[in-house]
C-alpha cells in the first residue's frame, strides 16, 4: 500500500492522487464500517449473555441442584417420566398447559416451560423418557407461550382496545386446540429421530 | 512406596469415629446441605462450558448479519403482508412472522402487527410468539433470554451422546407449521368473536 502510494502522485497528475486517495478513504471507511458492526455485535452479545442467559443458568442450577440431591427429582421422574413417554400423557400435559385460566399463569418469561424443560433433559439423560419423545416434549410443555403477554403484544402492534378485548380471548381459546394439535404434528414428525441408535 | 505405606498404616490406626450425637446430625446436615449446592455448581459449570462459548460466537455472527442487513428493511415487507385473500395466510402467518422474530427479536418482533388490519392483530401475535421457542434451536439471539425450553431438553439429547442438529431443524420446521395453522384458526376465531360483539352492540343500540 505505502509503496503505491508514494509511487503514483506525481505533482503534474494531482487529479489522479485525488481520485486514489478517495478511494481510499472510501475503503477505509467500509472496513472500518463492517469491524465497527461485528464489534458492537460483540458488545451485543456479551451483554445479552451476562444480562440474560448466566443469571437464568445461575437460577437453574440451584432448582436442578436442590431437586436432584433431595430425591424431588426421582419423585418427580416418577410422575412425569410415563407421561412424557406417551402420545395421550404428552397430550395431558399440552391440555394442562393451555387451559385458558392456567396459561396466562404459566406464561410469564416462559419460566415453567425452562425449568419443566431442564427436568425432562435430565430425565432423558438418565434414560426415563425415550429420546425421541424430545419433540414431542418440546410442544408439549410450551402451548401456553405468550399467554401472558397478549395485551402487551397487540400495544406493541398498535392494536385497538376492542382488538385487545377480542384478542386476548381468541388466543386463549385458540391455544386449546392448537395446543395438543402441535403435538400430534410433533408426534409424527418424530418419527426417525434418534430411533434408529437407540 | 513411602506412600501406600503411611496409606496401610492409616487404614490400621484406629480412624476418627463419625460424630454422633448432636453436633454429629449437624455435622452431617451441614454436609448434606452444602451437597445441595455442589450439585447445582457442577450442573452449573456443565451448562457455561458447554453452551456459553458457542453462544457467544454464534450470537455475535448473527447480530452482525442483522446490523448489516438493517432490521428496517423487513418493515417494507409488512405491509405487503396485509392483504387478504387465501394466498396471503402463509405469508402473514408464516414468513412476516418468522423474518420478524428472526430480524427483531423477541419483544420487538410484535411490533410488525402494526401494518396489518385490527382484525389481523391477534392472530399475528399468536403466530409470532409461538415462534420464539423453535426459533432457538438455530438461531438462538431470537430470544435469548428464554433459551432452556430447547437446551433444557436438548443438554438431556446430547448426554445421551446424539447430536442435536435433527432435532433443531425438525423443531424449526414443526414451529413453522404450527404458528401457520395457529395463525390461522386465531383468525377465525377472532372473526367469530368481532361478530358476535358487533351483534350485541346493535341489538343494544335500539332497545
Amino acid at each position: 500500500m505505502s509503496s503505491t502510494t508514494s509511487s503514483s502522485p506525481t505533482p503534474t497528475k494531482s487529479s489522479a492522487f485525488d481520485a486514489f486517495n478517495s478511494t481510499l478513504v472510501r475503503l477505509g471507511r467500509a472496513v472500518g464500517g463492517v469491524v465497527n458492526v461485528l464489534y458492537q455485535a460483540g458488545r451485543d452479545t456479551i451483554e445479552t449473555v451476562i444480562r440474560n442467559i448466566l443469571p437464568f443458568m445461575a437460577f437453574i442450577s440451584v432448582i436442578v441442584g436442590i431437586v436432584n440431591k433431595t430425591g424431588i427429582g426421582d419423585a418427580l421422574a416418577d410422575l412425569v417420566a410415563p407421561l412424557a413417554s406417551s402420545l395421550p400423557g404428552l397430550l395431558a400435559i399440552s391440555v394442562f398447559c393451555a387451559i385458558p385460566i392456567l396459561s396466562p399463569i404459566l406464561g410469564p418469561g416462559a419460566v415453567i416451560a425452562q425449568i419443566v424443560g431442564v427436568l425432562l433433559g435430565t430425565r432423558i439423560a438418565a434414560g426415563d423418557i425415550p429420546p425421541q419423545y424430545a419433540l414431542p416434549a418440546l410442544f408439549a410443555i410450551d402451548p401456553q407461550v405468550g399467554c401472558d403477554f397478549i395485551p402487551v403484544g397487540l400495544a406493541l402492534g398498535d392494536a385497538e382496545p376492542e382488538t385487545v378485548e377480542v384478542g386476548v380471548p381468541a388466543v386463549l381459546f385458540s391455544r386449546l386446540i392448537t395446543g395438543p394439535l402441535s403435538v400430534v404434528i410433533a408426534y409424527f414428525a418424530s418419527f426417525g429421530l434418534y430411533s434408529t441408535s437407540s | 512406596m513411602p506412600f501406600a505405606q503411611v496409606a496401610i498404616l492409616a487404614t490400621t490406626e484406629p480412624t476418627v469415629d463419625e460424630p454422633t450425637g448432636f453436633f454429629g446430625a449437624l455435622a452431617s446436615g451441614a454436609e448434606w446441605f452444602i451437597g445441595l449446592f455442589q450439585e447445582g455448581a457442577s450442573f452449573f459449570t456443565a451448562l457455561v462450558v458447554g453452551i456459553i462459548p458457542l453462544l457467544i460466537v454464534l450470537l455475535t455472527a448473527v447480530n452482525a448479519l442483522i446490523r448489516l442487513i438493517g432490521p428496517e428493511r423487513i418493515e417494507q415487507f409488512g405491509a405487503a403482508a396485509a392483504r387478504p385473500g387465501i394466498m396471503w395466510y402463509p405469508v402473514r402467518y408464516l414468513v412476516l412472522p418468522v423474518l420478524a422474530v428472526f430480524f427483531l427479536t423477541n419483544p420487538m418482533a410484535y411490533t410488525m402487527g402494526r401494518f396489518l388490519p385490527e382484525r389481523y392483530k391477534p392472530a399475528f401475535y399468536d403466530s409470532a410468539v409461538s415462534f420464539v421457542h423453535p426459533i432457538t434451536g438455530l438461531f438462538p439471539h431470537a430470544n435469548s433470554g428464554e433459551l432452556f425450553v430447547y437446551l433444557g431438553i436438548a443438554a438431556g439429547v446430547t448426554s445421551l451422546g446424539f447430536g442435536l442438529g435433527d432435532l433443531a431443524i425438525r423443531y424449526l420446521l414443526v414451529g413453522m407449521v404450527v404458528i401457520l395453522m395457529r395463525g390461522i384458526l386465531t383468525e377465525f376465531i377472532t372473526a367469530r368473536l368481532m361478530g358476535r360483539r358487533q351483534r350485541n352492540t346493535t341489538e343494544e343500540v335500539p332497545a
